[in-house]
C-alpha cells in the first residue's frame, strides 16, 4: 500500500459513521440544539417581564449590574452604560448559552470517540472496512453540524424577538464559535486518557479555567483587559453584538479550533487503539488501615464528590459574598417584583440577599444529596453492592452508612459554602459579624436537606427505579423559595415546600420548632427507607 | 453427616418468570458440591437466596444452621462468595477491594492474601476499571480464598480464567477441602465440576433433575469415541452399552455408556487402534438426552 492510499483509507467509512451517529443520537442531538436554543427564547422573553419593560430596565438593572457583578456572572459588559434588553441578554445571559454550547461539544465528541473505544463497541466497528480516523472524523463532523445548526437557531430566535438582525446573527455565530473551540479541546483530551470520564473531565477543567481567566480579565478592567483575551470565551463576547459588532475575533476561534482538531488527529494517529497517551498510574496495593468498616467504605466512595462540590462551593460562595455590596447598591430603587425575591424590603436588602443566597446554595447542596443517593443505586445496579452484602455487612449498616456520609457531607458543604460566602461578604462590607450570620443562615437548611435525603432514601429503599422522583421536592422547594413570592400563591402551596419552613436568617430570627419537626420527619422517613431496603430483593443484574 | 446447606421446595419468581420452581439441594459438611445447570437454570438465583440477597417465595432454606434471610450477617462471617459477574469499584485498586472485603467479613490474613496474589499472578495495584474480566475474577477469588471460613459459595468462579489459573484454582479448592471446608461450586460445564466435585446436583428450569456422586451418575455419562482402526469395527455393535455407531471420514464414531467403557476399550484394542479421541459428554448433551422432551430454556443471567 502506498502512503497516499494509506492516507485516504484512514477516513474510509466516515460518512457511514456520521449517519450512524445521527441515528443513535436522534433524540440527544436535537435535544441539545433545541434545548440551548430554548434557553435563548426563555431569557429573551423573561427579561422584559422580570425587569418591568424598558423603563424598569433603566432604573433597576443599571445600578444592580455593577461592573464587578457583570464581570463575574456575565462578561466585559459592553454597552451597559446605555442598557437595552439585547445588550443585557448578550452581556449577562449570553455567557450561559455559550457555556452550554461548549458542554454540548465536549460530551458529543467524548461520547462518539472515547466512550465507544472504552466500551469496546468501536472495536466492533473498526473490524469492518472503517478507517483509523473515521470515528474521530465522524464525531467532529457531527459536532460541527450541531454547532452550526445551533448558531443559526440562536440567531433566528433573536431575530424573532425583533433584535437587530446583523447583531443577532453575530451572537449566534459567537455561540457556535466557542462550541467549535471545545470540539477541538475534546478532540485532544479524548486522546490523552483511556477513560472517557477523565477525558470529559479534563475538557471540563479547561472550560472552567477559561471561565476563570475571563472573570479575572474582565474584573481588572471594564470591557475586558488583555488577560481576558487568553480565554476563547472572551473572543465571542468581544464581538460586541448590539453595540458595534465586529466579526474578526471569531477568526481566532476558528483558527484555534482548527489547530486543536489537527493536534487531536496527530495524537490519534500516533497512539494505539484503546490506549491513552498518559499511562494509568498504579494505586496502593493495600487498603489504608482505616478502610475497614461500612462507614469508611461509604465515605471513600463519596469522597471525590464531596471534595469536588466543596471546592466549587467555596469559590462560588466567596464570589457571591464579595459582590453583596454592589448588589445592594444596585437594588436601591429596584422593582417590586425583584424586591420580593430578596425579602421584600429595601431596609433589609443585604440581609435578604444573603438569606436568598443561602436558599440558593442549599438547593445546590440538595443536588449533591440526590446525586449521592443516585450513586448508591448505581452501586447496586453495577453489581458492586452484592459482594459487600455477602460479607458480614448488614443492609442497615450498608445503606445507613451511605446516608450518614451524605448527611454529614451535606452539612459540611453547607457550612463551607456559608463560611466562604460570609467571608466574602464580610470583606466586601467591612463587617466581620457577617461571617457568622451567613454561615448560620446556611446551616439553618440542614433539616431541609435531611428531609430531601430521607425522601430519596425512602424511594431507593422501596422502588429503586423511582429514585429519580427525589428531584421533585428539591425542584419544588427551589422554585417556591425563589419565585413563590412573585407568583402570589396561596400559603398552603408554599407550605408544601420544605424550604418554606426554614427561617430566612439573617433576615428572620432562628426558630427551633420547625427545625426539630423537619429533623424528626427526616429521621422517621429515613428509617422507613432503611427498613424497606432491608426487606426487598437486591436488584439482580 | 451434617448438612451445611439444605434447601427444600425453594420457589422464587421475578414477575411472571419462575426462576426457581421447587428446588431441593443438600450440601453436606466438608464436601465439594458441583451445582450444575445450563444458563438461566436458576443457579445464581439459588446462591442469591442463600446469601439473603433475595427473599424466597416458598420452601425452606437452611445454611450453616441458620436462616439466610434473617441471620444474614452472622452467617456471612463464616462464608465467602465469588459472584458470577465480578464488578469492582472503578477508582479503587484490586488490592484495596480485597482488603475491604476481608475486613468487612471480619478477619484479614495478609500473608495468605499476598501468597494468593502471587499464585494467581494478580497485580493488586491496578484500578478496578482497568482490570480485564479474568483479572476481576481473580480479585474476587483471592478475596474469597484468603478468607478463613467454613463455606465457599462460588458462582462460575473460573469463567474468565486461563487453563493455568484454573489449575491453581483447583489446587486451592482441594486445599480448602483438606481443611474441612464446604464448597458449593456452580458451573454450566460438566467437565469443570467433575474434576473437583464429590457430589453433583444438576438443575434445570429451576428444579433439580439429578443429585449424586459421580459414580452414581455414571449411567448419565455417555462418552463419545472417534476411532481409526486397522480392521472394520462392525463387531462393536454387538457389545452392550454402545449407541449410535456409524462410520465417519474413514473412522468410526460411537457412544458408550459410562459403565461399559472398559469392555468397549478392551474390544477396540483387538481391532488395532490407529488413533482414538474420547470426549466426555457436555452438560447440554446429557440434559438433552435424558430430558430432551421439553425445549431447553437458555437465557442469560437470572
Amino acid at each position: 500500500m502506498t502512503a497516499a492510499q494509506d492516507r485516504s483509507s484512514r477516513f474510509t467509512g466516515t460518512w457511514k459513521l456520521v449517519r450512524f451517529i445521527l441515528r443513535r443520537d436522534r433524540i440527544k442531538f436535537p435535544a441539545w440544539v433545541l434545548g440551548i436554543s430554548f434557553m435563548a427564547v426563555y431569557f429573551t422573553t423573561a427579561l422584559p417581564v422580570l425587569f418591568g419593560g424598558e423603563e424598569g430596565l433603566a432604573e433597576t438593572a443599571g445600578g444592580f449590574l455593577s461592573q464587578g457583578v457583570v464581570a463575574i456572572f456575565g462578561g466585559p459588559g459592553y454597552g451597559f452604560e446605555d442598557l437595552t434588553f439585547p445588550r443585557l441578554f448578550v452581556g449577562v445571559y449570553g455567557l450561559y448559552i455559550i457555556i452550554m454550547a461548549a458542554l454540548m461539544s465536549i460530551l458529543m465528541i467524548s461520547r462518539h470517540t472515547r466512550v465507544e473505544e472504552q466500551s469496546g463497541r468501536s472495536e466492533l466497528v473498526r473490524s469492518n472496512a472503517v478507517g483509523r480516523m473515521a470515528s474521530l472524523s465522524a464525531a467532529v463532523v457531527v459536532a460541527v453540524m450541531a454547532n452550526v445548526l445551533l448558531s443559526i437557531l440562536i440567531g433566528t430566535v433573536l431575530v424573532g424577538q425583533k433584535y437587530d438582525p446583523a447583531a443577532s446573527v453575530l451572537f449566534g455565530a459567537g455561540v457556535g464559535a466557542v462550541g467549535l473551540v471545545f470540539v477541538g479541546v475534546a478532540a485532544i483530551t479524548v486522546q490523552l486518557t483511556e477513560f472517557s470520564r477523565t477525558a470529559s473531565g479534563l475538557a471540563g477543567v479547561v472550560l472552567g479555567a477559561m471561565y476563570g481567566i475571563r472573570v479575572a480579565g474582565d474584573s481588572i478592567q471594564e470591557h475586558g483587559s488583555p488577560l481576558s483575551w487568553f480565554s476563547p470565551l472572551a473572543w465571542s463576547q468581544q464581538t460586541r453584538p448590539f453595540v458595534d459588532g465586529r466579526w474578526w475575533p471569531l477568526l481566532l476561534s476558528l483558527a484555534l479550533a482548527g489547530v486543536m482538531v489537527g493536534i487531536g488527529y496527530a495524537l490519534a494517529s500516533s497512539r494505539d487503539f484503546g490506549a491513552g497517551l498518559f499511562g494509568v498510574r498504579p494505586g496502593p496495593a493495600r487498603a489504608a488501615p482505616w478502610l475497614g468498616s461500612p462507614l469508611a467504605v461509604a465515605y471513600r466512595l463519596q469522597r471525590g464528590s464531596i471534595l469536588g462540590w466543596g471546592a466549587f462551593l467555596v469559590v462560588w460562595g466567596y464570589a457571591n459574598g464579595a459582590i453583596v455590596e454592589s448588589v445592594v447598591d444596585g437594588l436601591e430603587g429596584v422593582s417590586e417584583e425583584v424586591l420580593a425575591i430578596f425579602g421584600g424590603d429595601v431596609a433589609i436588602l443585604s440581609d435578604g440577599y444573603l438569606a436568598s443566597m443561602g436558599l440558593y446554595n442549599a438547593a445546590l447542596v440538595a443536588i449533591f444529596v440526590v446525586l449521592g443517593v443516585h450513586s448508591i443505586r448505581s452501586e447496586e445496579n453495577g453489581g458492586r453492592t452484592e459482594p459487600v452484602l455477602a460479607t458480614a455487612t448488614s443492609r442497615w449498616a450498608w445503606l445507613g452508612s451511605h446516608m450518614v456520609v451524605l448527611a454529614v457531607g451535606s452539612t459540611l458543604l453547607l457550612a463551607v459554602s456559608g463560611l466562604a460566602m460570609g467571608l466574602g461578604a464580610a470583606v466586601g462590607m467591612q463587617e466581620s459579624a457577617l461571617v457568622w450570620d451567613v454561615a448560620a443562615s446556611h446551616l439553618a437548611f440542614i433539616p431541609a436537606l435531611l428531609v430531601f435525603l430521607a425522601i430519596a432514601g425512602l424511594l431507593y429503599g422501596f422502588v429503586p427505579r423511582a429514585v429519580g422522583l427525589a428531584w421533585v421536592p428539591v425542584a419544588y422547594a427551589f422554585l417556591m423559595g425563589f419565585f413563590g413570592p412573585l407568583w402570589d400563591l396561596p400559603q398552603w402551596v408554599l407550605n408544601l415546600s420544605v424550604f418554606e419552613h426554614i427561617p430566612a436568617i439573617p433576615a428572620e430570627d432562628f426558630l427551633l420548632a420547625p427545625v426539630v419537626i423537619l429533623a424528626a420527619i427526616a429521621v422517621a422517613v429515613g428509617v422507613a427507607g432503611l427498613a424497606a431496603f432491608r426487606n426487598r430483593d437486591l436488584i439482580a443484574t | 453427616m451434617n448438612n451445611v446447606i439444605s434447601i427444600r421446595g425453594l420457589e422464587k419468581s421475578y414477575g411472571s418468570v419462575r426462576a426457581l420452581d421447587g428446588l431441593d439441594l443438600s450440601v453436606t459438611q466438608g464436601e465439594v458440591h458441583g451445582f450444575l445447570g445450563p444458563n438461566g437454570a436458576g443457579k445464581t438465583t439459588t446462591l442469591r437466596v442463600l446469601l439473603g440477597l433475595l427473599r424466597a417465595d416458598g420452601g425452606t432454606v437452611e445454611m450453616l444452621g441458620g436462616n439466610p434471610w434473617t441471620d444474614a450477617v452472622d452467617l456471612h462471617r463464616r462464608l465467602a462468595y465469588v459472584a458470577g459477574d465480578v464488578e469492582l469499584w472503578p477508582k479503587l485498586t484490586g488490592g484495596e477491594a480485597i482488603d475491604i472485603m476481608a475486613r468487612l467479613r471480619g478477619s484479614e490474613d495478609r500473608a495468605r492474601r499476598d501468597d494468593l496474589c502471587k499464585r494467581f499472578d494478580l497485580d493488586p495495584t491496578k484500578k478496578g476499571r482497568t482490570y480485564s474480566k479474568g483479572n476481576r475474577q481473580k480479585v474476587a477469588l483471592v478475596a474469597a480464598l484468603a478468607a478463613d471460613v467454613d463455606l465457599l459459595l462460588l458462582d462460575e468462579p473460573t469463567a474468565g480464567l486461563d487453563p493455568l489459573m484454573e489449575s491453581v484454582f483447583q489446587e486451592y479448592i482441594r486445599e480448602a477441602k483438606e481443611k474441612g471446608r464446604t464448597v458449593l461450586l456452580s458451573s454450566h460445564i460438566l467437565a469443570q465440576v467433575e474434576v473437583l466435585a464429590d457430589r453433583i446436583s444438576i438443575i434445570r428450569q429451576g428444579r433439580n433433575v439429578e443429585t449424586g456422586t459421580l459414580s452414581e451418575m455414571r449411567h448419565l455419562t455417555r462418552t463419545t469415541f472417534m476411532v481409526e482402526m486397522a480392521r472394520p469395527g462392525d463387531s462393536l455393535s454387538g457389545l452392550p452399552g454402545i449407541h449410535d455407531l456409524r462410520p465417519m471420514d474413514g473412522q468410526v464414531r460411537f457412544e458408550v455408556d459410562g459403565e461399559h467403557i472398559d469392555a468397549a476399550v478392551k474390544h477396540l484394542a483387538e481391532l488395532g487402534v490407529r488413533s482414538l479421541v474420547a470426549q466426555p459428554p457436555t452438560l447440554e448433551q446429557l440434559l438433552l438426552r435424558h430430558y430432551g422432551d421439553e425445549p431447553m430454556v437458555v437465557e442469560e443471567g437470572i
